[in-house]
């Protein structure tokens, strides 16, 4: 098994006939994922890869009532309508690629998607995968089948290309991913370290989790009271990036956009808090694979 | 972005707080004629920074005399507040204070919705006011109307607080803020409610919604105004170019590595092991996103324009989307027009990566510079190893 892909997968892609849309299509229909069709408005009876494209999401549920997932590629300030529009139609999961998109629509759609208990992974979240099962979004790139196999180890990062990073060291170091998920940079994550750890917990097939984090925010102290709970039990390895950011003014913001400084958050204090539950702590990013490889 | 309280103030004005009368003293003005322009005898004298504290380390005094406030003002821009740059002095009204009281809002990321935060005890950090005198209301994103606080909180009906919390409430959603604070919040002895300060943090994803905001001077928290080539490298970003990756992060540092690292992640790991290995960065620069060639080119120059440089790190993990042959295009352009002489280490992999390699070898070999080219083989930290090596041999 692997978490949020499933062979039942029928992945919706909004904003097909975009660049990035189109793109996103292909990458995922040539990784064997399900991608049915794909909307854009002013845009119905084109076809993308071969899939038809609706206006809206209502028309398109009406022809394949079994999407459970979509993933959105549309400028960021047509976001929100476009996260909104999925949530209407109450399709579960939802990728959001988007990058920049303000942070109150962002809060606007994460709080309608939680009254419906509709999971968003991002915003700019370049997807997640689950090798030989599926991929969402871009993730991999064309490189797809040299920096994934299936395997035993869950991945999480904060960064696009350091899932992939990541992804890579494991697989040369002979081990493979159960899924690999781009939770995205933004302050604000429709889904944390947390609630993916939950998911993890139940996989069979994941038997250790790797976490590539950064300083900024406090999603990380969430695992914390997530091990002190026992909802987590398995090997935990994590690196978290930014440790000269402590160098930096307080409120100042480098890499992504959640990485601000602010006191009592750095790189340092959240390895403090997670060594204390028994998290490894790996120094450099590369060593994430020696930790974890005696648990895979 | 964050904004100075003078920005922020007027922002609050705007939706109906009441300030301070004031006047803003520049670097360069007249601060005796600012302050007869007042027209008020007690004053508070206030550096302008981008973050708080100025009262425990002398950026807030108290005058009464245009010599005095002229002795303040030009001490005030010969310091920096806990290394903050003064950007400009502000001139108040000093108030005739009965109570300090303390009031926010901000994004909880726990909660992933903005918290309103009360404290009848204003004036200090909120950190270190005791939790129990602290009211925290988590606040609905998606409803701009917030009239139930006085049947959630004695204190907003008892002090009749609900106006100046609606009123705040309107300035961050209407001026799309991370961040809105009054600290203090002055109860006057005639019993009106002032905004003795302002804290404000724009949402800069929101600058497309918001025109007024390209008129906000420059800025940085480095402790100094911004350099030349930190705002030329902002402008490359600028108007319809906006989408198109980003350039957009450059920040000028006190080493001689130059740095061009692409990926929000990468680029922080890569930080942290190039220090570990004593080289000292001359920048940070990170590109995103999928950048076209003019792009990174524009930034790439800015950045190899700094003088005493003795290295150059170009890095970044395994792309997902970036087009590493079209990007590293831009920069060897750069590299073809001025020829560094200084030892150069390149480590990326992702689309078009064999081009993007096989172009940067041709670029060293044509101008005779000396590179040294990994793909993912090789991690990052390793690379940067190899470059303090390769500094350490010349």
């Amino acid at each position: 098994m692997s978490i949020l892909i499933t062979t039942q997968t029928h992945v919706l892609v909004q904003g097909i006939t975009g660049k990035e849309g189109a793109k996103a299509a292909r990458a995922m229909l040539d990784y064997n994922t399900n991608v049915v069709c794909g909307v854009t408005p002013n845009k119905a009876g084109q076809e993308v890869e071969g899939k038809p494209v609706f206006n809206f999401i209502t028309e398109a549920k009406t022809q394949f009532p079994e999407i459970n997932i979509s993933a959105i590629y549309v400028p960021p300030f047509a976001a929100k309508a476009a996260i909104l529009e999925a949530i209407n139609n109450d399709i579960p999961l939802i990728n959001t690629i988007v990058e920049r998109i303000p942070i109150k629509d962002t809060a606007y759609c994460l709080a309608a998607a939680k009254e419906k208990n509709i999971t968003i992974i991002g915003p700019s979240s370049l997807g997640f995968i689950s090798p030989g099962v599926g991929r969402i979004g871009v993730v991999g790139g064309p490189l797809v089948n040299e920096i994934f196999s299936p395997g035993s180890i869950g991945v999480i990062s904060r960064s696009g290309g350091m899932t992939n990073e990541i992804s890579w060291q494991l697989r040369q170091a002979g081990l493979g991913q159960s899924t690999a998920v781009h939770v995205g940079g933004d302050l604000l994550m429709g889904t944390t370290y947390a609630d993916l750890l939950r998911l993890f917990e139940k996989d069979d097939q994941t038997k250790a989790v790797v976490i590539f984090g950064e300083h900024g925010g406090s999603y990380e102290f969430e695992i914390v009271d997530l091990i002190n709970n026992d909802e987590y039990t398995k090997p935990l390895a994590i690196y978290i990036g930014g440790k000269f950011a402590n160098i930096l003014p307080e409120g100042m913001n480098i890499g992504h956009a959640g990485a601000i400084v602010e006191k009592g958050k750095g790189a340092v204090e959240k390895e403090k808090a997670l060594s204390d539950v028994g998290v490894m702590i790996a120094e450099k990013y590369e060593d994430l694979v020696l930790l974890i490889k005696p648990h895979s | 972005m964050n904004l100075y309280e003078f920005e922020g103030k007027q922002l609050f004005k705007k939706h109906g707080i009441a300030i301070p009368k004031g006047v803003v003293v520049r670097r360069g003005d007249d601060a005796i004629q600012k302050y007869n322009e007042l027209g008020i005898k007690d004053v508070v004298v206030k550096a302008q920074v981008l973050s708080g504290k100025r009262g425990k380390n002398n950026g807030i005094k108290f005058c009464g005399s245009s010599e005095e406030v002229r002795t303040v003002c030009d001490t005030l821009f010969t310091i920096n507040i806990r290394g903050q740059y003064v950007s400009a002095v502000l001139i108040e009204e000093k108030l005739n204070i009965a109570e300090e009281h303390y009031i926010s809002i901000t994004y909880d990321t726990n909660r992933k919705q903005p918290m309103l935060i009360y404290s009848q005890s204003g004036g200090m950090d909120i950190e270190d006011v005791a939790e129990e005198k602290i009211v925290k209301i988590g606040l609905d994103v998606r409803n701009s109307e917030i009239t139930l606080l006085s049947t959630l909180h004695n204190d907003f009906s008892n002090e009749n607080l609900e106006p100046i919390a609606r009123s705040l409430w309107n300035c961050f959603l209407a001026e799309d803020t991370r961040v809105v604070e009054i600290n203090p919040l002055i109860k006057t002895v005639d019993g009106r409610w002032i905004a003795a300060d302002a804290k404000v943090a724009l949402d800069d994803d929101a600058f497309y919604k918001h025109k007024e905001w390209e008129v906000l001077e420059p800025r940085t928290m480095l402790g100094r105004a911004p350099t030349e080539r930190e705002i030329a490298v902002k402008k490359i970003d600028e108007g319809e170019k906006y989408y198109q990756g980003t350039a957009g992060k450059y920040m000028e540092m006190d080493g001689d590595i130059a740095i061009l690292f692409s990926g929000g992640g990468a680029s922080i790991a890569n930080m942290d092991a190039l220090l570990k290995t004593g080289l000292k960065p001359a920048n940070y620069t990170e590109y995103s996103g999928n950048p076209p060639r003019e792009k990174v080119y524009a930034l790439a120059k800015i950045v190899l324009s700094k003088p005493n440089l003795r290295g150059l790190w170009i890095a970044g993990g395994v792309a997902n989307f970036t087009n590493i042959a079209e990007t590293f295009q831009g920069i060897a352009d750069v590299l073809d027009e001025i020829k560094p002489n200084y030892p150069i280490v390149v480590r990326r992999a992702g689309p078009f990566e064999k081009e993007g390699l096989t172009l940067m070898q041709e670029c060293a070999i044509r101008n005779n510079l000396n590179m040294k080219i990994f793909g993912k083989e090789t991690s990052m930290s390793e690379t940067a190893e190899v470059l303090a090596e390769m500094i350490k041999k010349k």
